[in-house]
């Protein structure tokens, strides 16, 4: 196993950076040691960390990889990939692949492709009904027993709340979390944006707040009923928020996620029919965005992810109405948290380690992740200050819809190390 | 006046400047004196190559900007689209390679997706002309309109304009009530509570019932055309119900003729259902001016854009 | 040329006007911008004459073959023609350069009618055609150079009178 040592490095944990640099020793997978002026072993590689953050790896509950059956808009190589890039060193995969993961098998069949082509640590998530069809249970024990770490139909809600309940009933005696993609489809039909003045003036169909916010209230209903643990995935608007800030007030365990998107951009952006900016849920107001913002800030939003969902460029040239939702995120992660969530003052490190490093690992049951000896060594090198212009070139991910393709991002990611083993981006 | 800098394209109206408009609507009223004359056509647009593009039906926009076209001399292409084999996205696609490689001067695109022409003038050299994008803008009937306000009441300033019907899903009411604002006059809507929603811009007010549309004194009254799959989508219960509440029966006919109010209407009609037969014939509809003055202004909107393909001033 | 000198070669170009016709009343027709204001003078000296004349105005902007060239939409005036079928038409215009505005002139013209005759009037012909047009009235003659500049200036558009030769250094 290789050795590393980095010296002079800011280290990074859930109270903010560290006052002075520190070296660290990298062996065997972990963090050996912590100090100053620590001496390379032979053989050791030495980084120079001057100048530069030294990150637990993030970890990204929401990634959407396409393989098996989209292969030609993203798999487990590009997509693991494009998460290492991006300072992500483990990601939970969404299992709208075709076929969907909704069998033991399939989740083992998935579990042996990330093994041989993964860069980063990757778990999947499995369906709640056969086929994403919301007609039927899916192999929920099955997926279970093969160690699924999370029950979704996401980007679809469960339509049918019998069934939902019954799939919390049954979930809740394996332990599996629940998660929900928030939607109530009769009223948002063929909705492209939020509903709003925006929608009005663009002449185009709206998807209310309201269709998301009576799918939380309604889950979290089920997830009291019947004692199942509920996540909330990409919650993105303020009554959605106060409604699962509630639940937690009750004592119910239901946890929450926040796509980057919703911090960053709001429904404004769509002037122009950019079908970069074509999410679901859509992008709302700057009022939901600064909701979203101050959760983040108060620990009521438990998690950050990337909703990450590559599209090909094709598909993504049609007009703004029939485009697929989504956007490629995992890429940019951290310059893009740096660039307009941390220097424009609206997060602190603290927080994103919060939320972006320990939260997911804590609902998912996965071991901590920190800068700190004796710890499994997932690992970001990042430089906060070295500008990037964004370009198709630098993606590693084969979805290009992105919306900061051309922009200006201040920070890049150096150097990443999973379990150990270094990846070089400098 | 001075002269206005041309632009590529004509998208929607709300990126025009009050300047642009009046000089639009100035440079209509020389082209509709034209039509007086034997000879109708001038020599303006001589070599050049205009394309209509329409993914969705519609004979009277179509040929009003045909006409227009070839009153200036152009060379009109129908482009001839096939909307029951339109693939999702691929016709976009397809669409700017096709024009690319035709080297047409001006397209004239109706689509029923908002934005696509948006979308086809950034990708193209040619001036592309919006006839119609989904429920988004329709800046040449807008123009067209404003034309006929200003011709019936000389000032379109201070004129009050109602327009009643299914505002949520008309391009129409979004750009004839912004060119309208635009130039003063005070534009309230009317119709059913499903089609008037709550988004609009917060001057456009809407009037809850017929009483207080016409206590309201407008001085014309813009109809607009039902749609009659809205009734399939719930929107409202039956055509019946519609005219019975929303339209102009013989009975607010006669109120609008005492009251010497003007009536509007992009066209076609549906008789029966926004109006009775009788409006048709009435001397303050200016329904037929409308059209007339359509071509008008559609000459002055050929004449105003600069396609890229043309080479640049020096 | 001075406000004298002007009012002068009107005269002048009044005069020969009404020489040629005293029985028939041509159409004079101005055209825009200065033309316009030319051909009113003219038709006021022709009327003290004695020589009735009928009036009319002529925008050429859509005949213009230079549209591609102009980043600004030239702003459109009305033409005001009468009947012009069968009878003489005088176009009016200020400076006579390259020609191209009166052949633009003429086809507007025939395209109200076709005219017994069109004949030209200028104030300043200043030479250098690039087409085989001449005038049969001319107030003043200048020699220029083609990228001379001749500004002529009116009390009705320009608040004061005068016609100014600008040699390009």
């Amino acid at each position: 196993m290789p050795t590393t040592l980095i010296k002079n490095a800011t280290l990074v944990d859930v109270n903010g950076l560290a006052e002075s640099p520190s070296d660290v020793l990298i062996s065997e997978g972990m963090i050996r040691k912590i100090g100053v002026g620590l001496v390379s072993p032979d053989g050791a590689t030495e980084i120079d960390g001057s100048g530069c953050l030294l990150l637990p790896g993030l970890f990204d509950m929401n990634v959407h990889l396409r393989e098996p059956g989209r292969e030609d808009k993203e798999s487990i190589a590009t997509g693991s990939a494009a998460a290492a890039h991006g300072g992500v060193t483990g990601i939970l995969a969404m299992p709208n692949t075709d076929p969907p993961i909704d069998t033991g098998g399939m989740v083992q069949s998935v579990r042996d492709l990330a093994s041989k082509k993964s860069s980063v640590q990757l778990l999947t998530a499995g369906c709640l009904t056969k086929g994403r069809e919301g007609k039927q249970m899916a192999a929920i024990a099955a997926m279970a027993e093969e160690g699924v770490y999370l029950l979704t139909d996401d980007p679809s809600p469960v339509a049918d709340p019998q069934l939902l309940r019954r799939c919390m009933e049954y979930a809740r005696q394996f332990n599996v979390r629940v998660a929900s993609h928030c939607s109530t489809a009769a009223l948002v039909k063929d909705g492209a944006m939020n509903e709003g003045p925006m929608a009005y003036q663009l002449g185009l169909p709206g998807m209310p707040a309201m269709a998301e916010e009576l799918a939380i209230f309604r889950d979290i209903e089920l997830a009291r009923l019947t004692g199942c643990k509920l996540h909330i995935q990409h919650v993105s608007t303020v009554r959605g928020l106060d409604l699962i800030r509630q639940a937690k007030t009750d004592g119910l365990d239901v946890t929450c996620e926040v796509a980057l998107h919703h911090l960053i951009f709001t429904d404004e952006a769509v002037v122009g029919y950019d079908t970069r900016f074509k999410m679901d849920p859509p992008l709302r107001t700057a009022v939901d965005r600064q909701a979203l913002i101050a959760g983040v800030v108060d620990g009521s939003v438990d998690v950050l992810v990337s909703d990450h969902a590559p599209h090909t460029d094709f598909e993504k040239s049609a007009d703004f109405n029939s485009a697929p939702f989504g956007v490629s995120a995992l890429d940019f992660v951290l310059p893009v948290v740096n660039d307009r969530l941390i220097t424009t003052g609206s997060l602190s490190w603290g927080a994103v380690i919060r939320s972006y490093v320990n939260r997911p690992r804590e609902i998912l049951g996965l071991e901590p992740v920190s800068v700190s000896e004796g710890s499994k060594a997932d690992l970001v090198l990042f430089d906060p200050n070295a500008r990037q212009t964004v370009s198709i070139e630098d993606f590693c991910s084969l979805g290009h819809n992105s919306p900061f393709i051309g922009e200006s991002l201040q920070g890049t990611v150096r150097y990443v190390f999973v379990v150990g083993r270094m990846i070089n981006f400098a | 006046m001075t002269d206005q800098p041309r632009r590529k394209d004509l998208l929607d109206i709300q990126s025009l400047s009050v300047d642009e408009v009046n000089g639009i609507l100035d440079a209509a009223v020389p082209f509709k004196d034209l039509f007086k004359r034997s000879v109708k056509k001038v020599p303006t647009l001589k070599g050049k190559q205009v394309l209509t593009l329409f993914y969705e039906p519609s004979t009277r926009t179509k040929s009003s900007f045909e006409i227009a076209a070839k009153r200036l001399s152009a060379d009109v292409t129908n482009f001839s689209v096939s909307t029951s084999s339109v693939v999702k996205g691929e016709s976009v696609l397809d669409t700017i390679d096709t024009l690319q490689a035709m080297r047409t001067d001006y397209v004239i695109i109706r689509h029923q997706m908002s934005g696509v022409p948006e979308m086809i003038a950034r990708h193209t050299d040619a001036s592309v002309i919006n006839a119609g994008d989904g429920y988004h803008a329709h800046p040449t009937q807008a123009l067209l309109d404003a034309y006929t306000v200003r011709e019936t009441f000389g000032e379109i300033a201070g004129r009050r304009i109602l327009i009643v019907g299914d505002i949520k899903h008309s391009r129409v009411a979004r750009s004839t009530s912004r060119i309208l604002k635009m130039l003063g006059a005070d534009v309230r809507v009317f119709g059913p509570g499903t089609l008037v929603p709550d988004d609009r811009p917060e001057w456009l007010q809407a009037f809850a019932n017929w009483d207080a549309a016409f206590a309201w004194k407008p001085d014309a009254i813009y109809l607009l055309r039902v749609q009659r799959e809205r009734q399939d989508d719930q929107f409202f219960p039956s055509v019946q119900e519609y005219h019975k509440f929303f339209g102009i029966t013989a009975q607010r006919f006669a109120r609008v003729r005492d009251e010497g109010i003007y009536i509007m209407h992009p066209g076609p009609v549906n008789r029966g259902v926004e109006l009775v037969d009788a409006v048709m014939d009435y001397d303050r509809s200016l329904i037929n001016q409308q059209v007339e003055n359509g071509i008008a202004t559609r000459m002055a909107v050929l004449y105003w854009l600069k396609p890229q393909s043309t080479p640049l001033p020096g | 040329m001075t406000k004298e000198t002007i009012d002068t070669a009107l005269d002048r170009v009044a005069a020969s006007i009404a020489d040629r016709y005293q029985d028939s009343s041509p159409v004079v027709a101005g055209i825009h911008t200065r033309g316009v204001i030319v051909a009113d003078r003219l038709r006021a000296k022709l009327a003290a004459l004695g020589c009735g004349v009928r009036s009319g105005t002529l925008d050429i902007s859509l005949y213009r073959d230079d549209l591609d060239n102009l980043g600004t939409m030239p702003s459109l005036k009305n033409s005001d023609l009468p009947a012009v079928d069968g009878v003489d038409v005088i176009l009016v215009d200020d400076v006579l350069f390259t020609g191209r505005t009166i052949r633009a002139a003429i086809d507007g013209v025939t395209d109200y009618g076709r005219p017994r005759k069109i004949e030209l009037a200028v104030l300043v012909d200043r030479g250098n055609r690039e087409l085989p047009i001449q005038a049969d009235y001319v107030g003043e003659t200048f020699e220029t150079e083609r990228t001379d500049y001749v500004a002529v200036h009116l009390n009705e558009t320009d608040g004061e009178e005068g016609v100014f030769l600008l040699r390009k250094s």
